[in-house]
Parts: C-alpha cells; sequence; structure tokens
C-alpha cells in the first residue's frame, strides 16, 4: 500500500526542463497538455531591497512602467496585445523580486515570448506615462494603505523591525521619493537589474518544449547579456531588545501586532520557524485560533504568518480584539501560546496535523500552470534550485519537535520582537 | 531530456546558432497565433437520488484532490428584523454536532488537512484523495446532525458584533453594505443590513431552525469534483445521503400563506424588484479624514443567467469595466487621468435580482471629475456602438477566460450546477463559444440601452465629507447630498418624510410646553432644585450602576461604576469647563461632548432651548411603536442636531434620537427611548430608559429617584 501512495505522487512531481542562454538568461520548461493554455513567466530578482534610500518604491514603480511600451510596442499597446489574444497578464513586486506574467492560449506562446523579450530588450517609457503612472501608484497606496483599517501594519512593522537593510521600508515605497525620480534613475535602474544574466523565463503549460525552446532563442537569444548585479551586502545587526510602540488608526477594536525576525527564506531553520507559525495558526484546531479566538474569546481574528524573505524576514502575529477586550489582555493570551511552544515539547500528533496539510497545500499549489510557472521561477531564484518545487516539501517534514522548541526558544523571544498597539484615534490624548 | 540539459553548453560554443536567429525574427510586429486550439468542455456525470437530491461528479485526476459542495436550493430570505442571523448559519454548522464538540470537530478537519466551512446554503469541503473517505463522513455529519450549541451560538454572534462594529472603519466595506441596501431596498434580503440591534434579535433556536427548515435533500445539490471516479463519487453519495430524509420541522401558515416556523417565525423569500430611484441621486457616507472617495454607481436591473441578452450583457460590462485592463473605465480614469488605481464595473444576471455597479477608490480632489467620468462612460456606450477593435478584444478575451476556466474541474461542475439552478438550456456552455462569436456591436449597445440607466441610478461616494462634498454637490442633479451612516440609514431625512402634518398652528414650543405640563407642571418642576437618581444597568453583560445629579440652575455630574470601579465620571460645575474621568484617564471635554454636557446640564432642558440658542421645529406627527407621536427637530449651536418624539395624547416624551458624528469617522445613530414614567417630588420621571446604537446600548433601570434631598457640592467640582 505504501509502495503504491509512493508511486503516485511521483507520477505527480513536477516535471521540467531548464537551461541558460548564453547571455545568462536562465529557462525553465514545464508541459502540461491538459488544458489549452500557457503561462509565460519572467522573474527578475531585483525588489525594494535593492533601492536607494531616497528612492524608496522605486522598483514597485517600475514595474508599473514596465507596462508602458517599448521600441516596438506603444504607450498602452502591451495589455491590448494580450487581452486581444485572449489572456491575462500582470505583475507584482516585493523587498526581493519582480514578477511579470502572462497566461494565454497556447497558440499564442510566441506573442508572450515577443512581449517579454521587448520588455527585457528595449523597455520605453515616456514623460506622459511616468507621470500617469506616478499617480496610479499614489492612488494604489492610498487606497491599500492609507484608507485601510489597519493598512499601515506592514509599514509600521518594518521601521521598527530593521534600520540598516532595505526591509525597513515597505515595497509601495514613499510618496516623497515617486516624486524625486528622474528621467537618468529609471534608465540606470533598467540597465542594471533588467538584464538577462538577472532573470529566469518560465513556460508551463500546453507547449513542447523543443519547440517553444527555438522560439524563445528566438526572442531572448539577442538580448545582451548585462554587467555582473550588484547586491545589497547589508546586514541587520540582530535585535537587542524588545520594540514596544502604540500606533492610532481609524479602528474601533483595537488590535496586537507581534513582529519576531527569523532567519531567510530556504534556511532550516526557516522551515521549523514557519511550521511554528502554522501550529499557531492554520486551522480552527491551531493554538491561537483555537485558544485566544475560541476558548477565550479575545479576539474576532488572530494569524500568524512568516514573511520569506531572501534575508532574514520577520514572523508576524496579528489579532484583531474582541468587543471589549483590552489590548494588554489580548496580547497576554497570544504570549501564552508563545510561551508554551518555548517550554513543552509539541505533541507528534500535533506535528502530524501540520504534515498532512502541508501535504495538502502542496498539492493544490499544483493545479493551475500559472501558479506552476511562479513556484518554479521562485524556486529557482531563492531556493538553489527549481528542483525545489519537488523537494522543500521534504524540509518541512523533516522537522521535529526538539527542532520547533528550539527555534521558538531561539526567535520567539520578547527580546526578538517589534510589539505594536493599533488603538483607536479618539484614545489618542 | 538530457539534450535539452546540455543546450547551454552548445548555445555557448556555437555562438553563430543565436546570430542566425536574429534574422529570423521580425520584432517590429507581433508573431502571428499559431491553429486556435480546440477547447474541451470536459463531461460529468449527473445523477438524482430517491430523496431529490442531485449529484454532479466531474472527474479529473490531474492533481490528488477531492472536493464536495453540497448546496441547497432556495430563494434567498428575508431576514426582516433579525438581520444578520444568516451569517451565523455557517459558522455554526461546523461547530458541533450531535457526536462531537466544536473543537473536536476542528481538530478532526485539520488532522485531515482539510477544508470544511460552511455557508448559509450549504457546505464546502476539501482535502487529498486519501484522506477523502475521512472528510466525507464529517460532511455528512455536519449537514445532517449539527446541533448549534447554544454556546458557540453566542461566541460567534459577539464576533460577528465586533466585526458589524469593526465594518464601519473599512470603507470598501461601508461601499459595500450601504451600496447593496441602495440598489435593492433593506426589504429585499440582497439589501438588509445587520446591525447590533438586528442581531440582538437572532436566537440559537431561530438559526437552528432555519438550518432544519431550509437544509432538505429535495432541494439539494451534491457535487463531488476531482480525484476521484464516477463509480466511486456514486457509491459515495448514495452512501451517505441515499437514505437521508431531512429533518422533519412543523410548519403553519399565516395570512399571506407563508410557512411560519416555531423559533424562526414566517419563512418570507425571495422580494420584489426593486426600482430605479427615478432621477440620478448621490448618496453620501461621511468618513472623516479619507485618504480617498470610495465611488460606486448602482442600480438594480432585470437580468436573469438565462436572459437572450446575458451574453450580449456580459461583453457590454467587459468593454465598459469588467475585468480587462483595456476597458472603458480603466482606460479613462487610470491610464489616462491617473484618478485611481484600478476602476471596474459589474453587470450580475441572478435569478432573483441583477444588480450594476460601477466605481473606483480616487483622490480626494478628483472626486466629483472622477463621478462624472463613470457616468459618462456608462452614458457613451448607450449612445454609439462600441468599435469593432473593442468588441473584438473583449469576445476574444471571454473566449480566452472560458478555457482558462476549465483548467480547474470545479469550473465544469460550477457549469452543470448553474444549468440546473439557472434553468440555463442544457447546450448553454457547450454552445458558449460559438454564441459569443456571434455577439454584434449593435446587440451590444441594445443591451447598454436596456441594462444601463446613467440617468436614474444611486452615486455613492464613502469618503471625507469636508474635502469633497462642494464638487459633489455641483453635479448631483439634485443639487444636494443624501446622507447615510455606515448602515446605510439616511441621517438627515428629508424633514417631512413619514410624517403627517401637525395641527394647523401649533408650533414646537407648544409641544415643549404640553409636555412640561403632563410632567407635572411648570409650577411642580420650578420647586425642584436638586435630582438625583440612581440607575442599575448591564454593559456587554456586566452589572453597572449610573448616578445622575442635578443641582439648579445647571450643576451637573455623572458617575458610572462596576461595582467599585469607576468606568465613567462626569463633572461640571456650572462654568464653561466639564470634566470626564475615565480608565483611560482624566481630561477635559470640549466641542459636541462639552455641548452635550451642557444641555445635559438642566435638570429639564426642555425649558432652556432658547438659552441654548437651540432652534426647535415641528415636523409633524408620525407613528411611534403604534402611538401617535410629534416629531421635533431640534438644531444646535454647533450645528448638531438631534429629533424629539411627543406622545400625541400623554404629552410624554418618548424618544430622542441623534446622530453622533464619530472620531473615527461616521455616525453614530443614538436613540434613547423613556417610559415608565413615575411621580417624585409632583415630577413625572422615566423609570426605564433604553439607548440603542453603537457599542454602548443598555437599559437603565432608575431604582431611586430623589428629589430635593439635597447634594454634596463636591460631585461637581471640575478640579
Amino acid at each position: 500500500m505504501m509502495a503504491t501512495i509512493t508511486a503516485t505522487a511521483q507520477t505527480r512531481e513536477i516535471q521540467f526542463t531548464e537551461f541558460d542562454l548564453p547571455n545568462g538568461l536562465h529557462v525553465i520548461l514545464h508541459e502540461d497538455h491538459s488544458t489549452p493554455i500557457v503561462a509565460v513567466g519572467v522573474m527578475y530578482h531585483v525588489g525594494s531591497k535593492d533601492e536607494a534610500n531616497d528612492r524608496r518604491g522605486f522598483a514597485h514603480f517600475f514595474e508599473h512602467l514596465l507596462f508602458e511600451g517599448s521600441d516596438n510596442i506603444g504607450r498602452g499597446e502591451f495589455a491590448k496585445y494580450v487581452e486581444k489574444a485572449g489572456g491575462v497578464l500582470n505583475a507584482n513586486t516585493t523587498g526581493d523580486r519582480t514578477y511579470y506574467y502572462e497566461v494565454l492560449p497556447s497558440n499564442q506562446l510566441d506573442l508572450g515570448l515577443w512581449l517579454e523579450s521587448e520588455r527585457m530588450l528595449h523597455a520605453k517609457v515616456d514623460t506622459k506615462g511616468i507621470e500617469t503612472q506616478r499617480e496610479v501608484v499614489k492612488e494604489e497606496r492610498r487606497q491599500r494603505y492609507e484608507n485601510q483599517p489597519y493598512g499601515s501594519i506592514l509599514p509600521e512593522v518594518l521601521r521598527r523591525a530593521y534600520h540598516k537593510h532595505p526591509y525597513q521600508w515597505p515595497t509601495i515605497g514613499y510618496m516623497e521619493d515617486l516624486n524625486a525620480a528622474t528621467e537618468k534613475d529609471y534608465r540606470e535602474f533598467y540597465k542594471t537589474f533588467y538584464v538577462p544574466n538577472n532573470a529566469v523565463l518560465v513556460l508551463a503549460g500546453d507547449l513542447d518544449s523543443k519547440k517553444a525552446t527555438a522560439a524563445l532563442t528566438k526572442y531572448f537569444g539577442p538580448i545582451a547579456k548585462g554587467k555582473a548585479v550588484p547586491r545589497n551586502k547589508v546586514v541587520e545587526p540582530p535585535m537587542t531588545g524588545e520594540v514596544r510602540d502604540t500606533v492610532y488608526d481609524k479602528i474601533q477594536l483595537p488590535a496586537v501586532v507581534q513582529a519576531y525576525r527569523i532567519p531567510a527564506l530556504g534556511t532550516p531553520d526557516f522551515y521549523a520557524v514557519d511550521m511554528l507559525n502554522r501550529l499557531l495558526s492554520n486551522g480552527n484546531s491551531s493554538r491561537l485560533v483555537k485558544n485566544v479566538k475560541d476558548a477565550e474569546q479575545k479576539a474576532v481574528f488572530v494569524g500568524s504568518f512568516s514573511l520569506p524573505f531572501e534575508d532574514p524576514g520577520l514572523a508576524i502575529a496579528f489579532a484583531v480584539a474582541n468587543m471589549g477586550v483590552a489590548p494588554d489582555s489580548l496580547e497576554a493570551s497570544m504570549d501564552r501560546q508563545f510561551a508554551r511552544v518555548r517550554e513543552e515539547l509539541v505533541p507528534e500528533g500535533e506535528l502530524a496535523k501540520l504534515k498532512v496539510q502541508i501535504e495538502t497545500e502542496h498539492a493544490n499549489d499544483n493545479g493551475r500552470v500559472s501558479g506552476i510557472a511562479h513556484n518554479l521561477a521562485n524556486a529557482y531564484t531563492f531556493l538553489g534550485g527549481a528542483d525545489k518545487v519537488n523537494t522543500e516539501i521534504e524540509q518541512y517534514l523533516a522537522v521535529t519537535p526538539a527542532d520547533l522548541q528550539r527555534v521558538a526558544r531561539k526567535y520567539f523571544m520578547p527580546e526578538n520582537r517589534v510589539v505594536l498597539y493599533y488603538l483607536p484615534l479618539n484614545q489618542k490624548n | 531530456m538530457k539534450s535539452l540539459l546540455l543546450h547551454p553548453l552548445v548555445l555557448a560554443s556555437t555562438f553563430l546558432i543565436p546570430a542566425m536567429t536574429i534574422a529570423q525574427v521580425d520584432r517590429t510586429k507581433a508573431p502571428a497565433p499559431g491553429p486556435a486550439p480546440e477547447v474541451h468542455l470536459g463531461g460529468h456525470k449527473s445523477f438524482t437520488l430517491d430523496n431529490g437530491m442531485r449529484v454532479i461528479i466531474v472527474e479529473n485526476h490531474k492533481i490528488p484532490i477531492v472536493s464536495a459542495q453540497l448546496r441547497f436550493d432556495f430563494p434567498p430570505v428575508l431576514q426582516g428584523d433579525k438581520a444578520g442571523y444568516l451569517e451565523l448559519v455557517g459558522e455554526l454548522l461546523t461547530s458541533g454536532t450531535a457526536r462531537h464538540t466544536k473543537a473536536e470537530l476542528d481538530e478532526l478537519v485539520d488532522s485531515l488537512g482539510a477544508r470544511l466551512s460552511g455557508s448559509s446554503d450549504g457546505l464546502y469541503a476539501s482535502s487529498l484523495k486519501k484522506n477523502f473517505p475521512a472528510l466525507m463522513d464529517l460532511v455528512y455529519e455536519v449537514a445532517t446532525a449539527a446541533n448549534f450549541p447554544a454556546d458557540e451560538f453566542e461566541k460567534a454572534r459577539t464576533r460577528l458584533l465586533s466585526q458589524v462594529q469593526a465594518r464601519t472603519d473599512d470603507p470598501d466595506q461601508i461601499a459595500d453594505v450601504v451600496g447593496h441596501s441602495l440598489t435593492y431596498g433593506k426589504d429585499h434580503p440582497y439589501g438588509e443590513v445587520s446591525t447590533e440591534a438586528s442581531l440582538g434579535k437572532a436566537s440559537r433556536d431561530a438559526v437552528y431552525q432555519y438550518y432544519r427548515y431550509f437544509f432538505q435533500p429535495k432541494q439539494g445539490y451534491l457535487v463531488l469534483v476531482g480525484d476521484i471516479t464516477a463509480q466511486e463519487g456514486e457509491a459515495m453519495a448514495r452512501k451517505y445521503f441515499g437514505l437521508w430524509k431531512g429533518a422533519d420541522v412543523a410548519v403553519t401558515k399565516d395570512a399571506e400563506g407563508h410557512d411560519v416556523v416555531k423559533d424562526l417565525g414566517p419563512v418570507i423569500t425571495g422580494g420584489k424588484q426593486p426600482k430605479l430611484p427615478g432621477k440620478t441621486r448621490v448618496a453620501f457616507v461621511d468618513r472623516p479624514g479619507s485618504a480617498q472617495s470610495v465611488i460606486k454607481v448602482v442600480f438594480p436591473v432585470q437580468l436573469k443567467p438565462n436572459d437572450p441578452m446575458a451574453l450580449q450583457a456580459q461583453v457590454l460590462n467587459t468593454i465598459l469595466g469588467g475585468g480587462v485592463f483595456n476597458a472603458r473605465l480603466m482606460q479613462n480614469l487610470r491610464e489616462d487621468k491617473g484618478y485611481t488605481y484600478g476602476a471596474y464595473s459589474s453587470l450580475d444576471a441572478d435569478r432573483w435580482c441583477g444588480a450594476f455597479s460601477a466605481g473606483c477608490s480616487v483622490r480626494n480632489e478628483v472626486t466629483d471629475s472622477a463621478v462624472a467620468e463613470v457616468l459618462g462612460e456608462i452614458r457613451r456606450i448607450r449612445t454609439a456602438p462600441v468599435t469593432a477593435d473593442e468588441l473584438a478584444l473583449a469576445k476574444n478575451y471571454m473566449a480566452g477566460s472560458f478555457a482558462r476556466g476549465l483548467e480547474d474541474p470545479r469550473t465544469v461542475a460550477r457549469f452543470a450546477l448553474n444549468t440546473y439552478l439557472n434553468d440555463l438550456p442544457e447546450d448553454h456552455y457547450a454552445s458558449y463559444l460559438k454564441r459569443l462569436d456571434a455577439v454584434t456591436a449593435e446587440q451590444v449597445q441594445q443591451a447598454a440601452v436596456r441594462f444601463l440607466h446613467p440617468d436614474s441610478c444611486t452615486v455613492l461616494v464613502v469618503g471625507d465629507k469636508q474635502s469633497v462634498a462642494k464638487g459633489l454637490e455641483r453635479i448631483s442633479p439634485t443639487g444636494r447630498l443624501q446622507d447615510y451612516d455606515a448602515n446605510g440609514d439616511n441621517v438627515r431625512p428629508d424633514p417631512s418624510e413619514g410624517a403627517t402634518p401637525a395641527p394647523a398652528g401649533m408650533t414646537a414650543q407648544d409641544v415643549l410646553d404640553a409636555y412640561i405640563k403632563a410632567i407635572g407642571g411648570k409650577q411642580a418642576v420650578g420647586k425642584v432644585r436638586d435630582l438625583r437618581i440612581d440607575y442599575t444597568t448591564s454593559i456587554q453583560g456586566m452589572d453597572a450602576a449610573l448616578t445622575e445629579y442635578h443641582k439648579e440652575p445647571n450643576k451637573y455630574a455623572m458617575e458610572m461604576k462596576a461595582g467599585s470601579m469607576l468606568l465613567q465620571r462626569i463633572a461640571y460645575d456650572g462654568g464653561d469647563k466639564a470634566t470626564m474621568k475615565s480608565m483611560m484617564g482624566e481630561k477635559d471635554l470640549v466641542d459636541a461632548d462639552l455641548d452635550e454636557v451642557l444641555q445635559s446640564a438642566y435638570t429639564f432642558p426642555e425649558l432652556h432651548y432658547a438659552d441654548l440658542q437651540y432652534a426647535a421645529t415641528l415636523i409633524g406627527v408620525v407613528d411611534l411603536n403604534g402611538a401617535k407621536a410629534y416629531r421635533v427637530n431640534v438644531k444646535t449651536l454647533p450645528g448638531g442636531q438631534f429629533d424629539e418624539y411627543y406622545d400625541v395624547k400623554t404629552g410624554l416624551k418618548l424618544r430622542r434620537k441623534e446622530n453622533k458624528t464619530q472620531e473615527g469617522g461616521g455616525f453614530l445613530q443614538v436613540v434613547t427611548d423613556f417610559s415608565d414614567y413615575q411621580p417624585e417630588g409632583g415630577v413625572l420621571f422615566p423609570r426605564q430608559v433604553k439607548q440603542g446604537g453603537g457599542p454602548m446600548a443598555m437599559t437603565l433601570k432608575a431604582v431611586a429617584v430623589a428629589v430635593n434631598k439635597g447634594i454634596d457640592g463636591a460631585v461637581f467640582s471640575v478640579e
């Protein structure tokens, strides 16, 4: 019986091929003919942590600008080509990388290759484009951060959790820096980071690997290799004590945020920390949800998740108080659960539960070609190889109760955290 | 595959290969597409169990996941004065059964790595194939034997109350809630708004009976999707639900023929097709300090999924603002003007009532311009045919979406379920691409004329009124804004709304005079030199005592305690300063808070409206809980106002209603009801004061009223 299950699992591994073009562009191909669609994704290894400290938000702003067109694509035409072909497109930026993708009918693969190679070869942006997108990004900032209750949590946490590392500012950046950016900044940024040797191209879906290789070589091969990409080597020193502060917001229910500094994505400890976060808040029987929200009724919402950053990141626990519950009482309730994982070994049965959750999540991850394309790009860029889409799960499954306790004692400590109370504005005197 | 892995080495040593390919690529134009791939819809198996439940099975073995959806089909339910209880059904479904407590169920579901979630019309569950049989045990148990434990009901209600409170902080949620209530009306199931008061009326028994009444196999669908064979699925469906009878719920009939269920009351479903507003109106919800205005243009639409023009309507919406980047709203408001991060529209077909909505979030300065542009685009698409280019893009995009959707096997199942639920032709989805291809620009315009109503719609704006009202008033066809609170209640209704005229010649002063007379007359009232009233109450389940002190001419103090713990103390010694002490510390009261104390400071403020420079107007006669009452509107000096209701027959004050601006934004409507008037020292005082609205709803019972018994002056001290 066991043998059958293993065999089944193996046939469902993501099969892929990969290679480098001479210009340094890494290419990953995954064939899946079940639906006549294909995902084209390009991940550039550049994010907000590559920004100068007076150009905060630049990587994301730049992502917007790279939809403006190229030498061969007029302003606004980029999206038109994709949608007219029956496809969708989008992009997103994090602290570490920028990802662009299209999902197209499979007979339009070449269109996707042409568009993405144009973007890499000679993207172009005019004044109208820059000025418009500057306003658009400002609206994005207002909509997502300023006009949302608790919307400022991430920026408020980051600026207290980091002092040297660029993770101290949010990807969306700050208005004044976006206003200050000039055309020269754009040219420099493009030349430095938007080069084939800083990118991975993933094609996933209904494609013929041989034909796709010929086609992508045609479009991407001629793009010149860039200079070696500079990397920001700032190391944030460890925290030396708890940072505690209060933020007043347009809210009625107070909230408590605890952000613990954790190791970088892909390190062995990261997986144990991530497991610990699941133990705390994945599912109704998880410890924070079961105790803080349900049994003690301190919160209407409680969650705990890790920010998977390339450099040491954060695990953020966030809870919104139930009616009439004071934040310190809510925090005490959360702290009891953190203390428990430090003091007691997690029972094997509870760990087994986490592992089946991970296994289920892993299976669900592979349901769509767009998701597979992204996961392959991410694994290649940050996890040490595309094959991690199949093997990363082993690092989760290898975590032991002793590992959980060890990382709890190492990272989930009061002196290693930022604590923020979010309080209603009318309590500000 | 090995040759491909070697590929880079080959390329690296023969740079001629890429050089050759350069010559072959013409970068100046987009590559031509290959032959169009065929789109396979994929099949499903369907059959009906003896109890009437229909089973739909879609087999797809790509990933080792199976899902089960249980769906009960019935018209939308009018919740009435218990609005919000439907939001509790889903959570309570998985909160305990005859066999398991909530904690046990949670543990079982998580141990399977599964999802199990309820809603007011069914359940959804999914897991790895190997855990699916165990998950089905739970699906069956929850669907047929949930027991809605009373303590879990109370917990869920408290959390929902908190969320209802928090909802008023979130401009998007406000826009959704108020948008729905203005689209459908609050008397339509889609337009009802849950509030603290309505949730207070929801009961565990009502929710439980709802579940028992509606979760019946005869109107049920079981949809199994994923890594399961049709045979396995069928065996499972029969094993679990084949013999299920559903709960036996006793019903009686009311005068209108509705089923009446014990603890739930009359079951009223469906709703009248809401009317269009007649003339475009601009509704506003104030959220002071907002960084953006959330704009929504909404109206109800008569559009069912099986309408012959449903597909044309979808094409129309795609061109106007339905998800494509090249849609007119997005291109105009974002790409041309830079007003917003995104502007969208939706035109939803629905069996019971369709709806249109278009909107965006924009910075304050361009709020009126953005509204004008949204309305302008809605008008433009009615008046001229869309271009061939736009039509081709929309159709191709929709065809592409259709194909992309099929990647998920649940789409195929959804198509099958929709076909049954919406009474669609059997080939509705099979013929989709062909029918889509045939849509013309003329048809799109016909759909626009039929479905879009830019001159009879509601423009809803949630934002900072101070910054944006002027501009909006200019573009409002009525020249004014209608103010709503975050629950969709009109906060400054047209003064005459719902009132019949008072007798000719009667004034507000007459009503106030009649009140003074009713409570004992001017002489008796004038003899009151000091007054102390002790109330008992309960605040969020905690017993509390509240004492009010008055000393003529205008000293005032109030003290609220829980046991020996002081919750709040307000003191005013008749000067120009009042202080408040609470657990948050002590502070001086200012602005509206101070004004409120100045007003409360009078033992009988009704005698002093003129001193306070308040302007009282008699609006008319209204019905209030079965009694006729004079409604008097009182405008206060700092720009506030409140309404008072005086019993026509007895002259006594029945209610006071005030909309308080909240610091966090929005309004809080505070309704205070006075009853059980009893004499003390020759004057009638209400022994029950009931205050509703907001988080501090409470009933005060006067346990002791002392007139002219002397009060230690220290209680009024502000130092």
